[in-house]
């Protein structure tokens, strides 16, 4: 007879061992609120939506922004953020066509699945937020470099210096050193918050995954 | 309707509360952390009820959902951390005749399940409760021969825990 049959034993013998919970206690259960990891997903990716959606709207009213409306680039600018609410939308469908098939009545590896997709459609919305963020600032940087009347005159100035590739090479770079910086810091962000909270999840979907090969 | 619903699912956990608390056995190492489980597997379960077409038995439509709660879905509570009390409190709460060789190999394999991952304990769970290796793979999602194996393998890892 092995261990587990020894425990079999044990664990069929009888059932008086459980607390018995009265009809009251799980009528009281049910209607507490739960606290399950796909809860939470749920909350963080509508406060990400949110917080991006807020984002582009509040540069949108930023004094930064009107000054950029005298250089008439609309023609640029227009496109791009049609582009970037469709493309939100396109997400936010996703987003809950995924929640919807998550079923507690599904296999285990099923459901995981289903979890870890509806998490894929919101980190790649973020990876979406985060190029158009890096675009955007290029896009910006190229159009003052043409537009922009202090902008030309340093450029005039430097040219004349004989420092015209100092200064694009000096101003490209602080660009790309503060977005770095800006995505380092929201990459940190997400780790931590995803990290903590699908590290079972995750640990156990590849236990399941492991059992395939 | 609703009132109906919530009615007869009470009843219907009420009267088979016994496997969500072995879920929450296998799972959690005291009291408290006992407690927060059954309370997230009755949420759950109490949420999915709508779906329960009874075309499967109460019961094993309950397994499904208890393990899926308690391997994916359960956040560990900061009281799940571990402590002896249970396993105590579980021996002090039987009333079979005194052994104590047998009672203290029971307690070094009920520490020992404890001490393998989420998904082992899953197999041993269904194991224990007699489940066949079709129901134990139509519950994870895996094959019936992976779910052989992977019990096999269980086997062995509790006999190193034991004799090391």
């Amino acid at each position: 007879m092995d261990e587990l049959d020894i425990l079999k034993k044990d664990w069929q013998k009888e059932d008086s061992r459980y607390p018995k919970l009265s009809y009251n206690d799980i009528y009281k259960m049910i209607l507490k609120k739960s606290s399950s990891i796909v809860k939470w997903i749920f909350i963080i990716s509508i406060l990400e939506f949110v917080f991006w959606t807020v984002i582009s709207f509040a540069l949108k009213d930023a004094d930064f922004n009107k000054k950029f409306e005298s250089y008439n680039a609309e023609n640029i600018m227009i496109p791009f953020m049609v582009l970037g609410y469709l493309i939100l939308a396109y997400f936010l469908y996703k987003f809950f066509m995924n929640y919807r098939t998550i079923s507690v009545t599904d296999n285990a590896k099923l459901l995981m699945e289903n979890i870890l997709k509806t998490r894929r459609t919101v980190k790649l919305y973020v990876a979406f937020n985060l190029i158009y963020l890096v675009v955007s600032a290029f896009l910006v940087l190229g159009i003052e470099f043409n537009r922009d009347e202090t902008m030309i005159a340093t450029i005039d100035k430097a040219s004349a210096n004989g420092e015209l590739f100092k200064f694009y090479a000096i101003t490209i770079l602080a660009t790309a050193l503060v977005l770095a910086l800006c995505i380092g810091l929201f990459l940190v962000f997400y780790y931590l918050i995803y990290g903590l909270l699908l590290k079972r999840l995750n640990n156990n979907y590849k236990e399941l995954k492991k059992l395939e090969v | 309707m609703t009132k109906e619903l919530e009615h007869s699912f009470v009843e219907l956990l009420e009267k088979h509360q016994n496997i969500v608390h072995k879920v929450c056995r296998i799972y959690t190492n005291n009291q408290d952390a006992h407690n927060d489980l059954f309370q997230e597997i009755a949420i759950q379960l109490w949420k999915a009820y709508p779906e329960f077409r009874g075309d499967s038995k109460f019961s094993t439509w309950m397994y499904r959902v208890g393990l899926n709660t308690a391997i994916t879905l359960y956040r560990k509570s900061k009281r799940s951390i571990d402590t002896q009390d249970y396993e105590v409190v579980q021996f002090k709460l039987t009333n079979e005749p005194y052994d104590d060789t047998e009672e203290q190999q029971l307690k070094l394999l009920y520490k020992a399940v404890h001490q393998l991952n989420d998904i082992e304990k899953a197999l041993v769970f269904l194991y224990l409760e007699d489940k066949n290796y079709n129901e134990i793979s139509e519950t994870l999602g895996i094959t019936e021969v992976n779910a052989r194996v992977k019990m096999n393998r269980v086997k062995t890892k509790l006999k190193t825990i034991l004799n090391p």
